[in-house]
């Protein structure tokens, strides 16, 4: 699971933001790279290969979230990116807001 | 995000001490606290003999109200009605028994706040508070309020508040003891009668806030845990806690956790039975102040 990371091909950010895009249409869409500042923790240095793409900031504005709790928001992005999930992503954090809360601020 | 220091997160223990001689013959010491912000910290204010101190006292009596001229205020049966009847802002205050008689004067960065802890911790010893707001409430003008109370008290009486006596903890709020994180079995090889699941379902229904961390709540081993950890203990709230690193004891709890919950990471945070969310949801509710309320249910 963890020597997936050397073989990447196309970019686990880049595959996020395909998904992403494409199923909530977002009118923000930021993806960040933290797996450097978590390169040293626990979890991370118990495993075999240095890892890659693992932690991730992200921030997304759409419109799907319109209703939706932050639990539920969230549980969307996380179904959304259940095959990374499942091949060495080990977090992320999510700020998930509608096009209006963000108009309000 | 893996450095954040243990110190910047758990803030020291909100109990303010002062120490200090009253007179030189016979020298007990006092003791103030304020229950809210453990920022404001003094050093030490000696309090001279009445004798000496009678003139400057009344300079400052004239700038706070003397004690002895202050209304006491009748506490409200209903705590909730504290907020509405004291002042929110720094000051002194002195809180008296049912018998009239002067249990203890403290200094505080919110009057309310401390009125409404104090009433919670010893309802049997708070009747009636009398509070002075100090403008411009820097530490020395606070400590000088509580000083011309304290000495004017004491001038009268020729006692201590009770409640200000050295040694005397029944004002100061214990700082919350560490728990031990809870653990799933006692052992790797024990033989469960019930399914993990079952488990983990009947802990977060049995018990009120339930967070799944990595590492122990006392050393939480990632940057995510470490601050849940730090705001469950801001808002004061009694939680379990279980570390999902614990192989030992939490044998297969990561992944039966992730299934159950249907949510990838960790931590995790349980209210009432219901996932709250990790991280970043519970830092949200924080800052919104919507946390209270959730753990009031």
């Amino acid at each position: 699971m963890a020597s997936r990371g050397t073989n990447v091909v196309v970019s686990r950010a880049y595959r996020m933001r395909q998904k992403l895009q494409s199923a909530l249409e977002a009118t923000l869409l930021e993806i960040e790279d933290v797996s450097h500042q978590h390169a040293g923790h626990a979890p991370m240095r118990a495993l075999p290969n240095a890892p890659q793409e693992t932690h991730f900031n992200l921030k997304i504005v759409s419109p799907k979230f319109t209703g939706h709790t932050l639990v539920k928001r969230h549980r969307m992005v996380y179904d959304l990116l259940a095959d990374e999930l499942s091949s060495g992503l080990h977090a992320i954090s999510i700020v998930a807001k509608t096009p209006q809360e963000v108009q309000q601020k | 995000m893996a450095t954040i220091s243990l110190s910047s997160i758990h803030t020291s223990p909100s109990s303010l001490r002062l120490l200090s001689s009253y007179s030189s013959q016979n020298t007990p010491t006092l003791s103030f606290y304020s229950h809210t912000k453990p920022s404001l910290s003094f050093s030490s204010v000696s309090l001279k003999p009445i004798t000496t101190a009678r003139s400057r006292t009344l300079t400052v009596v004239s700038a706070f109200g003397k004690l002895s001229e202050t209304e006491p205020i009748p506490l409200p049966p209903a705590p909730e009605e504290i907020a509405g009847k004291f002042p929110s802002e720094s000051g002194v205050y002195a809180v008296y028994d049912q018998s009239d008689v002067l249990q203890f004067i403290g200094i505080t960065r919110s009057i309310a706040a401390s009125v409404l802890a104090h009433r919670k911790s010893v309802p049997e010893l708070c009747c009636s508070v009398k509070v002075a707001v100090v403008d411009e409430p820097d530490r020395t003008a606070l400590t000088q309020a509580w000083k011309s109370w304290m000495e004017e008290h004491i001038g009268a009486t020729g006692k201590i508040p009770p409640g200000n006596e050295s040694g005397n903890t029944t004002w100061v709020r214990q700082p919350p003891k560490k728990k031990p994180d809870l653990r799933l079995t006692p052992g790797r090889h024990t033989q469960l009668t019930v399914p993990l699941e079952t488990l983990i379902d009947r802990l977060v229904k049995e018990n009120k806030v339930v967070a799944f961390i990595k590492g122990s709540r006392s050393a939480p081993l990632c940057g995510f845990s470490q601050r849940v950890v730090g705001i469950l203990e801001s808002e004061g709230v009694d939680y379990e806690s279980l570390d999902v690193l614990d192989e030992e004891h939490n044998y297969g709890l990561r992944e039966t956790l992730k299934k159950y919950s249907n949510w990838p990471t960790f931590p995790q945070i349980f209210v009432n039975g219901e996932l709250v969310g990790g991280c970043d949801i519970l830092t949200s509710m924080h800052e919104k102040g919507e946390l209270v309320g959730l753990f009031k249910k």
